[in-house]
C-alpha cells in the first residue's frame, strides 16, 4: 500500500514537473536579445526595491532597460507631456485610478490581455489569478487590462496603541467614536507635548483621496446614477462636515494646508493620537529613525458612517505605452512580467511595499516576518471591503479633485458647507468631461 | 578657388551687421518669439494635451475667462501681492538705502550680509520659509510664543497667506531695490547738497526737496526692473502654498500653471497667460512713460 501511495506520488510530481517544465519551457526569454526599452517612473518605495535587480532581469533576457526615475508632482507632468511628444518610451507607472481614462482616450495605453494569454510571451508561473481581483478590475478600461498592479493601497486609521492604553480608550468601530475619541485627546499634555485628536489631509485637491473614504462611508459618491455631480447630495454634503469639522475642531492648526508630508510628520513627531491616511505610510510611523512613535502605533479600518465602513483601494501599475513598436511592446512585457512575478511581488511586500499578490501576503516567510500582524490583517480586510472609485469618474480628474478640494477646505475654514458644495457641484457640472 | 574665398570674405565683410548677430537672432527668434506666437495661437483654441489636435474656437477661451471666479480672484491676488510687496520694497529699499550711504564701520560687511537674501536661490529659500512658516513646527510661532504674544497661522489661513507671501518676498527682494538706489545715491552730484545747507536746509528738506526728486528716475527703474519679476513671480508661492489654502494666494500667473499643467488644458490656459502677458506688458509701458518724464523733467 504504502509503496503504491509513493508511486503514485511520484508520478504526480513527475507529471507536475513536466507541465511546469513545458509551460516555462514555451517562454523564450531570450527572444528580444539586444532591443532596448525605457521606462519612466516614480520616485516610489516600489522603484526604490526593483531597479537594483535589473541587472538581473537584463543577464535573463539580453534586454537592456533604461530606468528613468523623478518625483510625483514632476513625473506626472513629465510623463504627460513625453507621451504627447510621441518620444521613445515603452513603458511607465500610472494609477489607473486617476489617469486610465484620460490615457486611454489620448491613446497611450497598450491593452495586455493579448500578451497576457499568449503562451509564448507570458510564463504559466506567473498565474493571473493570483492578483486581487480589485486590483486588476481597478487596472481595466473599457473590459482591457492596462497595468498591472505593483504596489496595492488603501487607507487605515492608525492610532497610538500606548495612549488608547493608556487612558483605556477603544478603537473608534463607528464616526461618532471616532469623533469622540479625537475630542477626548484633543488639548491634552503628554511627554511635555500639547496633543491633537487626529491629523488628516486638507490641502484641497490633495484631501479628496482621503476624504473619499468619509463620502462612500455616509452614502455619498461623486456622480448620480444619471451622471451628473453628485457633490451637493446629502450624503456628501454630510461627509464633507464630518471630515471638515473633525479637522478644524480636533486637529493641528491651519488644517488647510496640510498634504500627507505635513499631516504624518504631526503623527510621527508625536503630536497626534490618530491619523487617518494611505496603508503604505506605515513604512514611515515604524522607522525608528524618522518617528517617535515607531512601535506604538495601531491599525484598524475606516469606522463605519452611516453606510457602513468603505474604504477605497487604489494601486500603481506598470503599463505599456500603445505608441512603442510591436517588438519593444513585447520586450517591455518580458520586463514588467519579470517585475511582478511571484518572488519579486513578495520582495516588494517585505520591504514594506503591499503587494497586489495574494500568494505574498500568505507566504510562510512574510508571515514570519511579519513585526505589525493587526496592519497586515486590517490592510487585507481593506482590501476587501475596497471601493476602487478614489477619484471622480471623469476623465478631467485633476480638475475635478481640484473644484471638490475647495469644498474641503472651506468646510476645514468654517465656511457655509452647503453653499459651498452647490457650488462646486454647479462648476463640476460644467466642467467634467465623461 | 582664392576667388571664391575671396568673394566669401567680401560678402561678410559688406553684410557684417546681418551676418554676425544672426546666431543670436536665430536662437532669440526659436526661444523666445516662436513660443510667444505658438503661445498666442493656443490661446484662440481648444485643446487638452493629448486629446487629439487643437480646434480652433474664436473667442471663446477668452468669453470664458471673463465669467471664471477663479480669474478675477487671480487678478485680485496679483494686485494685493504685488501691490503691497513692491510698495514695501519700493520704500524699505530706499530707506535702507539712505541708511547705507554714508561712511560707518563695517559698513562692507553689513552690506554684504545684507545683500544675502537677494542672492540665495529662490526656491532653496522659499522651502526654508515654508517650514519657518508652519504654525504648528515652524520657528516664527515659537519666537512670538516665547516671548508671550500668540502665534499665527501664516500661510494656513486665507486672511494671512497673501501677507506671509509679502513677507517673504519683501525680505528677499528689498536688498535689490536698495543696490539699484545706492547706487543711484552714490553717482548724485553734491553741488545742490552744499547750496542747500548754505542755505540752511534740514535734513528732511534736503530729502524731500533733492533727493527724492533727483533719485525719481533711478526709484522708477528699480519698480520697473522689480515689477517684471514680481507681477509673475511663481516659484516662491508655488513653493510654499501652491496658491492655497484653497486659491486664498493663487495668482492669475499660477492658475494659468495650474490650468495648463495640472489639468493639461493647453487652450485655456494660454488665454491665461495671454491676458497675464498684456498686464505685464501694460504696467510697464505705463512705468516707461512715467520713467522719462521724469527723467526729462
Amino acid at each position: 500500500m504504502k509503496r503504491k501511495v509513493a508511486c503514485v506520488a511520484l508520478m504526480v510530481m513527475l507529471c507536475v514537473v513536466t507541465v511546469a517544465g513545458t509551460a516555462s519551457a514555451q517562454v523564450n526569454w531570450k527572444q528580444f536579445q539586444g532591443t532596448e526599452i525605457r521606462f519612466l517612473m516614480n520616485k516610489h518605495p516600489f522603484t526604490t526595491f526593483i531597479e537594483p535587480k535589473i541587472p538581473d532581469f537584463e543577464k535573463l533576457t539580453g534586454i537592456k532597460v533604461v530606468f528613468e526615475v523623478f518625483p510625483e508632482d514632476q513625473y506626472r507632468n513629465k510623463r504627460t507631456i513625453e507621451l504627447n511628444a510621441g518620444g521613445k518610451l515603452d513603458g511607465y507607472m500610472i494609477m489607473p485610478g486617476q489617469d486610465d481614462l484620460y490615457y486611454w482616450k489620448a491613446g497611450w495605453l497598450q491593452p495586455l490581455d493579448a500578451f497576457i494569454g499568449d503562451s509564448k510571451l507570458t510564463d504559466a508561473a506567473w498565474d493571473p489569478k493570483d492578483f486581487f481581483q480589485s486590483f486588476t478590475k481597478a487596472s481595466t478600461v473599457d473590459g482591457k487590462q492596462i497595468g498591472v498592479v505593483i504596489n496595492a493601497e488603501t487607507s487605515l486609521l492608525s492610532y497610538r496603541k500606548d495612549l488608547f492604553d493608556q487612558f483605556k480608550r477603544k478603537v473608534p468601530a463607528t464616526m461618532k467614536e471616532l469623533e469622540e475619541t479625537a475630542k477626548f485627546f484633543y488639548g491634552k499634555e503628554i511627554d511635555g507635548k500639547k496633543m491633537v485628536g487626529i491629523t488628516l489631509r486638507g490641502k484641497g485637491a490633495a484631501a479628496t483621496s482621503q476624504w473619499v473614504d468619509f463620502l462612500y462611508s455616509f452614502g455619498g459618491s461623486w456622480t448620480t446614477p444619471q451622471g451628473k455631480s453628485n457633490l451637493a447630495g446629502p450624503g456628501t454634503v454630510a461627509s464633507f462636515k464630518f471630515y471638515g469639522d473633525l479637522l478644524k475642531n480636533y486637529g493641528p492648526e491651519g488644517g488647510s494646508m496640510l498634504h500627507w508630508a505635513e499631516s504624518t510628520s504631526m503623527f510621527m513627531e508625536g503630536k497626534s493620537a490618530m491619523i487617518y491616511d494611505a496603508n503604505v505610510f506605515k513604512s514611515l510611523y515604524e522607522n525608528p529613525k524618522e518617528s517617535k512613535v515607531a512601535g506604538k502605533v495601531g491599525y484598524a479600518v475606516i469606522p463605519a458612517g452611516p453606510a457602513g465602513s468603505v474604504p477605497h483601494v487604489s494601486n500603481w501599475s506598470l503599463s505599456i505605452n500603445k505608441n512603442s513598436t510591436p517588438e519593444r511592446q513585447k520586450a517591455a512585457w518580458l520586463f514588467i512580467q519579470w517585475a511582478t512575478n511571484k518572488p519579486n511581488a513578495l520582495g516588494a511586500l517585505l520591504v514594506g511595499v503591499p503587494a497586489g499578490r495574494a500568494s505574498a501576503w500568505d507566504s510562510a516567510e512574510y508571515k514570519s516576518k511579519d513585526t505589525q500582524p493587526d496592519w497586515t490583517a486590517n490592510t487585507k480586510k481593506s482590501f476587501e471591503l475596497g471601493q476602487p472609485q478614489w477619484n471622480p469618474p471623469v476623465i478631467n480628474v485633476p480638475e475635478i479633485r481640484d473644484i471638490t478640494g475647495q469644498v474641503i477646505v472651506d468646510a476645514i475654514q468654517g465656511k457655509d458647507v452647503e453653499a459651498s458644495a452647490k457650488k462646486a457641484a454647479e462648476l463640476m457640472d460644467k466642467k467634467m468631461e465623461l | 578657388m582664392s576667388t571664391a574665398l575671396s568673394t566669401i570674405s567680401r560678402v561678410i565683410d559688406r553684410r557684417q551687421a546681418v551676418i554676425y548677430p544672426a546666431p543670436a537672432v536665430i536662437v532669440l527668434f526659436l526661444i523666445v518669439v516662436l513660443p510667444i506666437v505658438f503661445n498666442l495661437y493656443l490661446a484662440f483654441t481648444k485643446w487638452t494635451v493629448g486629446l487629439g489636435q487643437p480646434r480652433f474656437i474664436g473667442l471663446d477661451n477668452f468669453i470664458d475667462l471673463v465669467s471664471d471666479e477663479r480669474v478675477w480672484n487671480g487678478v485680485k491676488v496679483m494686485v494685493y501681492f504685488s501691490g503691497l510687496s513692491l510698495f514695501l520694497e519700493l520704500v524699505l529699499g530706499l530707506l535702507i538705502a539712505l541708511f547705507f550711504n554714508r561712511e560707518f564701520r563695517g559698513s562692507e560687511v553689513v552690506q554684504a550680509i545684507y545683500i544675502f537674501p537677494f542672492a540665495a536661490t529662490p526656491v532653496a529659500v522659499a522651502l526654508i520659509w515654508r517650514i519657518m512658516l508652519n504654525p504648528e513646527i515652524g520657528v516664527l510661532n515659537y519666537l512670538l510664543r516665547s516671548i508671550g504674544l500668540p502665534g499665527s497661522l501664516w500661510v494656513s489661513s486665507e486672511q494671512t497667506a497673501v501677507l506671509s507671501l509679502v513677507l517673504v518676498d519683501v525680505w528677499k527682494w528689498t536688498p535689490m531695490i536698495t543696490l539699484i538706489v545706492l547706487a543711484g545715491l552714490k553717482s548724485l552730484p553734491p553741488d545742490p547738497y552744499e547750496a542747500a545747507r548754505i542755505d540752511g536746509a534740514g535734513t528732511l528738506q534736503i530729502f524731500w526737496h533733492i533727493t527724492l526728486p533727483l533719485i525719481r528716475p533711478v526709484l522708477i527703474a528699480a519698480l520697473m526692473l522689480r515689477s517684471l519679476d514680481n507681477l509673475k513671480e511663481f516659484d516662491m508661492i508655488y513653493t510654499i502654498t501652491q496658491g492655497g489654502p484653497g486659491t486664498a494666494s493663487e495668482t492669475l500667473y499660477l492658475y494659468s500653471y495650474m490650468v495648463g499643467f495640472g489639468f493639461f488644458k493647453a487652450g485655456y490656459g494660454s488665454a491665461l497667460m495671454v491676458v497675464v502677458f498684456l498686464i505685464v506688458l501694460v504696467f510697464n509701458v505705463v512705468m516707461n512713460r512715467l520713467r522719462l518724464s521724469a527723467q526729462n523733467r
